[in-house]
């Protein structure tokens, strides 16, 4: 990879009791990028982020955050990054002012008047308690608080999973706005594709804790094709090129591959095909298995 | 962090100043009417241990007169507890609401959110117990002329335990709560623990703490007895037969029949010993704090993600 890494693990693993949350898990993440973190529930998604921020301590492996350890560097690496946790907690008893005071209190790089101003945006009553607004209200305040510390890395761990539609776009929309004239490198972990597409530029599946899919969506959905044929063996295409999906019916063969270069084969009619179905393809994929399998519960101790 | 700290500890702080000024609310205007009472009384020369029956009979009235009050007062000693243990909510809301992440994710290290969260609990339970302590103590003065300070009741409520009795609760809902991260249920099982470790220490511990002294006399009780806690009092050749009642000749009704009760025997905690049993109940108390609290910040720090 040519651009310097923002993120860069090494072999992480993260083991609560006997029980591997994270394991082995090797993968860098470009400066300047919106990367989406995909994957099923379980594949370790929370806690790879948590050692990112320094909220865990790898059990296994290394890991860098902008060229620093999260941990033992937390003094310095904390006022650089940002991160909005699962269901966005705030402090249900402040006012949103106070939650404002609060983050600055806590922050020595902080920009009030941006805070204010986003909360203003968002016809937001600053004296409102923070009990007392909607799901989708209590992300856009947390992602208020998370954009106003001005962060070199802003982490989302599932921000819109617990949000209805249009908060879902309201909260991306916000997002993609923060990003567009600054440096800012953004990972949103997230197990829908949907509605990052629109947002991200860079994506990365993590299954079973590898990353297997990883690179920029533009590259990554020109490379991969859909191929529809008579039914037949995929052993031909699979010597070229790499199948991520096939599926048989009676007459017709269909392979997801991704492709390494042209798909010469004149029996083999090619499709375009578009993000999610490839991301669905390489989280589904299970040697042996047809069917797409649900992952297991994420194990994040509460 | 300071502000912040003392933002999320607001409630439990006022809940407290509104339980200290409950405690005032009672005890001003009663402990006003018990000083006057003293001295319409002239108690003041009542507090030999060799009273005449004109002090008894003065000293019997003033106590009939605030007994129920006097009662009422020996159940403040589970104040300490109720304090110590809602000054640690804020600290385990904290855990079981997750907001930790969204202050550890801030510019400020998890060491330094540590220091401030608990050391402003803390300092709110050592000037809460300063100022139960200050407000009984006045309230008590005269109860503590006649009778001393070792008496159940006045023991906890006056001198430096009760700051330790705080320290203690809150260090015990700190532990629970750090570990279990449910502020309802460590709250509710650290007040059955203090109180059960209070009992432990009331009833067995405290006679241990330093070591009683031992009295034989005949007759009227000596000097050295007066504002004495007695422990046991028998008969000297009946080492078995715990009288009851007042030291001395004031017991000889509960003497066993046909003995000579002549020369009397007490094991009794002087007067004296009251700083040294005092200093060291608190110091143990204040230890098993500063190990709880200290166990919730390891535990914190360490296995909280």
């Amino acid at each position: 990879m040519s651009e310097q890494a923002a993120v860069r693990t090494d072999g992480l693993g993260k083991r609560y009791g006997s029980t591997w949350a994270l394991r082995d898990c090797t993968l860098e993440i470009p400066a300047g990028s919106v990367t989406a973190l995909v994957g099923p529930n379980g594949a370790g998604k929370t806690t790879l982020l948590h050692l990112l921020i320094g909220l865990g301590k790898p059990s296994a492996g290394r890991v860098e955050v902008l060229g620093l350890s999260p941990r033992r560097d937390a003094a310095v690496l904390l006022p650089r990054l940002s991160f909005v946790a699962q269901d966005h907690p705030l402090y249900r008893g402040l006012s949103i002012a106070d939650t404002l005071k609060l983050a600055r209190k806590l922050n020595p790089s902080w920009d009030e008047e941006r805070a204010q101003a986003r909360i203003e945006r968002l016809g937001l009553d600053p004296h409102r308690k923070v009990s007392k607004l909607s799901g989708g209200q209590q992300a856009q305040v947390a992602l208020t608080l998370a954009l106003s510390k001005e962060p070199e890395l802003l982490l989302l761990d599932e921000p819109v999973a617990s949000l209805d539609p249009l908060a879902r776009r309201e909260f991306l929309g916000a997002v993609l706005e923060a990003v567009a004239d600054t440096q800012m490198t953004v990972v949103i972990s997230s197990h829908i594709v949907s509605e990052l597409e629109r947002v991200c530029d860079h994506l990365i599946t993590l299954v079973d804790s590898r990353a297997q899919l990883a690179g920029s969506i533009a590259e990554i959905v020109a490379s991969h094709r859909l191929l529809t044929g008579p039914r037949s063996d995929a052993a031909s295409v699979a010597r070229v090129h790499q199948v991520i999906r096939e599926s048989h019916t009676e007459r017709q063969t269909t392979l997801l591959v991704r492709a390494n270069g042209h798909v010469y084969d004149s029996c083999w009619e090619q499709h375009e095909v578009d993000l999610e179905e490839i991301v669905l393809a390489y989280l589904g994929y299970r040697p042996g298995a047809n069917r797409w399998e649900a992952g297991a519960e994420e194990v994040v101790p509460v | 962090m300071t502000w912040v700290a003392w933002r999320l500890q607001r409630t439990e702080t006022l809940i407290t100043l509104g339980i200290l000024a409950l405690l005032a609310a009672l005890l001003v205007p009663t402990g006003i009417n018990m000083a006057n009472a003293y001295h319409h009384l002239g108690l003041s020369s009542c507090t030999g241990i060799e009273q005449g029956s004109a002090c008894g009979q003065k000293i019997g009235d003033f106590q009939m007169r605030f007994e129920s009050l006097t009662h009422l007062t020996d159940w403040f000693t589970l104040v300490p507890g109720v304090i110590g243990v809602l000054l640690a909510a804020p600290f385990i809301f904290d855990l079981e609401h997750g907001t930790y992440r969204l202050a550890w994710t801030q510019s400020i290290t998890r060491r330094r959110w540590l220091a401030s969260k608990l050391s402003l609990p803390i300092a709110a339970a050592v000037v809460a117990a300063g100022v139960m302590i200050l407000l009984i103590t006045w309230w008590r003065t005269p109860d503590i002329r006649l009778d001393g300070r070792l008496g159940n009741g006045t023991y906890d409520a006056v001198g430096t335990v009760a700051i330790g009795y705080t320290l203690f609760a809150l260090g015990l809902a700190l532990a629970l709560g750090a570990v279990w991260r449910r502020a309802a249920a460590s709250i509710t099982v650290a007040f059955v623990g203090y109180f059960a470790v209070r009992i432990f220490v009331d009833t067995y511990l405290r006679d241990h703490l330093v070591a009683p002294l031992k009295a034989t006399f005949k007759g009227n009780p000596p000097a050295r007895l007066n504002h004495a806690e007695i422990l046991s009092q028998t008969v000297l050749g009946h080492p078995h037969v715990h009288l009851q009642g007042p030291v001395g000749a004031g017991s000889q009704i509960a003497a066993p029949k046909g003995a000579t009760p002549t020369v009397f025997q007490a094991v009794y905690q002087p007067a004296s010993h009251f700083w040294p049993l005092q200093l060291t109940e608190t110091g143990l108390f204040v230890g098993l704090a500063v190990l709880l609290i200290a166990f919730a910040a390891w535990w914190t720090h360490e296995r909280t993600v």
